[in-house]
């Protein structure tokens, strides 16, 4: 007769039991998380361009494609990444486009770069809250990089391969904020903290509230339980050989609180 | 009025006799008649660790559940402290035990009949500054000795046992003590202390009655549809 190991039907008791407790935590933090994504973020656009990378013809001498020339490419990808998001291409854009009011720092935060694997492409995306500043931003980025690069490899393979457009003809969604996902979210955590929250209150709780706890800490034998009683039980369902108790007469009461 | 009709103690056993509650105190009945074969089980003590666990309910519902057995009961209000059972009867409290401590008035003079057959009621009487000392005395094992001869079943309801001696003292002079425990009230270590009071006097726990449990966590609930 154990009570240190619960049974399913155990776990079952103990959520029911704090049901309104799991239930009313998970509307408040889906509410919360509804309110946050829906009002309150502000939306964030993406806008991206593509840049490949690759000898310009003239500088090869023989004008065909090869394979060394195609990985050295794929691995100053990985270089351009980094240079891409250093002050080196980022305060020339802040400093040719001031109409843009970002400081290099903001910029950097803003600016995301990938490349597919064994591709000469990278694209450069960039995020904002407005799509149009998004697009023209990341043109600029783009353009900047490929006028300084030449400067600091003293190579001329760089190319834009497509620009974001700035006036799209079907305005994009914003990626940012997630609705169905955040709800998504809050209502896992807020069902996880719900249920956690039960079991701890469970957990610490050591009243005693079995036989088998009174026996376990009492060793004492249970003689009775006696159910709460609703008041108007104390006379439903009374037979035949109820015997009321008479009613309270005007002025007995004097006589109990005389007596104290 | 309402409000005063609400706050009225009833005792379920007298009002309604079928429900599942008066039921459990007959059961809770039975089970002390058993509890022991080969002593008589004549004197109850009523008790529990903390206030309000349902004492005076527990014991005034057994007294009327022995009466209606055709025996005849005495109902002790030892609670000095905090007494209801005049309240319960609607008796007047101007005698009872505490005067019969005292040498006011003499046995007789302290019982009064209730409206149910069988059942007399001591009440506490006015409250007096020394409960403990008076629950102590020689003139009290005195009392219960005497009223042992009178009557078959003496229920005594006691004050809580974590906040004063009182019960402890009584414990010792009766055959038996019930210890009250409200359902996910009392605390597991509060509980052993409380038992732990009661073996220091020698007392002789007969058991538990496990009160206000919730409907559905009672098996209680299916005297409803049984001989109905």
């Amino acid at each position: 007769m154990s009570s240190q190991e619960l049974d399913l039907r155990d776990y079952f008791r103990i959520v029911q039991k704090r049901l309104w407790l799991i239930v009313s935590i998970v509307v408040v933090m889906c509410a919360i998380a509804g309110v946050y994504s829906l009002y309150i973020k502000k939306p964030v656009y993406e806008a991206s361009t593509k840049i490949i990378v690759n000898q310009t013809p003239t500088q090869s001498t023989v004008a065909q494609l090869d394979l060394n020339q195609i990985n050295t490419n794929i691995q100053l990808i990985n270089t351009y990444k980094e240079i891409i998001k250093t002050p080196a291409i980022l305060d020339v854009v802040t400093k040719e486009y001031p109409q843009f009011n970002v400081t290099t720092e903001e910029l950097m935060k803003k600016v995301n770069v990938s490349s597919v694997n064994n591709t000469q492409v990278m694209t450069l995306v960039v995020r904002d809250n407005s799509y149009s500043r998004a697009a023209e931003i990341v043109n600029a980025i783009s353009l900047v990089f490929k006028q300084e690069i030449p400067s600091l490899f003293n190579v001329q393979n760089v190319s834009i391969l497509n620009e974001a457009k700035v006036n799209p003809p079907i305005a994009p969604g914003p990626v940012e904020p997630n609705v169905v996902l955040n709800m998504a979210i809050a209502f896992i955590v807020s069902l996880m903290i719900g249920l956690g929250i039960s079991f701890l209150l469970e957990y610490m709780d050591d009243t005693l509230k079995t036989e088998a706890d009174i026996e376990q800490y009492l060793g004492l034998p249970t003689l009775a339980m006696i159910t709460r009683v609703g008041q108007d039980e104390f006379t439903k369902g009374a037979g035949a050989e109820t015997q009321a108790l008479p009613s309270r007469r005007a002025g007995e009461l004097e006589n109990v609180t005389a007596a104290k | 009025m309402s409000q005063q009709l609400s706050k009225q103690r009833q005792l379920i056993t007298l009002t309604n006799p079928r429900s599942p509650v008066s039921e459990a105190f007959r059961a809770l009945r039975t089970n002390i008649d058993f509890s022991s074969v080969d002593e008589r089980i004549q004197v109850i003590m009523v008790t529990s660790s903390g206030p309000e666990e349902g004492k005076s309910t527990v014991s005034g519902n057994l007294a009327a559940s022995y009466a209606l057995s055709d025996k005849k009961v005495l109902l002790i209000d030892a609670d000095l402290r905090k007494p209801t059972a005049h309240k319960t009867f609607t008796l007047s409290n101007r005698y009872g035990l505490s005067s019969l401590l005292s040498q006011q008035v003499d046995i007789e003079d302290a019982i009064q009949d209730s409206n149910v057959p069988n059942l007399s009621i001591m009440t506490s009487g006015p409250i007096p500054p020394n409960p403990a000392e008076m629950m102590a005395s020689n003139r009290m094992t005195a009392v219960i000795q005497e009223l042992r001869q009178r009557y078959d079943v003496i229920i005594i309801d006691t004050p809580p046992l974590l906040a004063v001696t009182d019960a402890q003292i009584v414990a010792s002079k009766s055959d038996g003590v019930i210890m009250v425990v409200s359902y996910g009230k009392v605390k597991r270590d509060i509980a052993i202390k409380a038992k732990a009071n009661l073996d220091r006097v020698g007392a002789r726990m007969l058991g538990v009655v496990l009160n206000n449990v919730k409907r559905k966590a009672s098996e209680g609930y299916y005297y409803y549809y049984y001989g109905n």
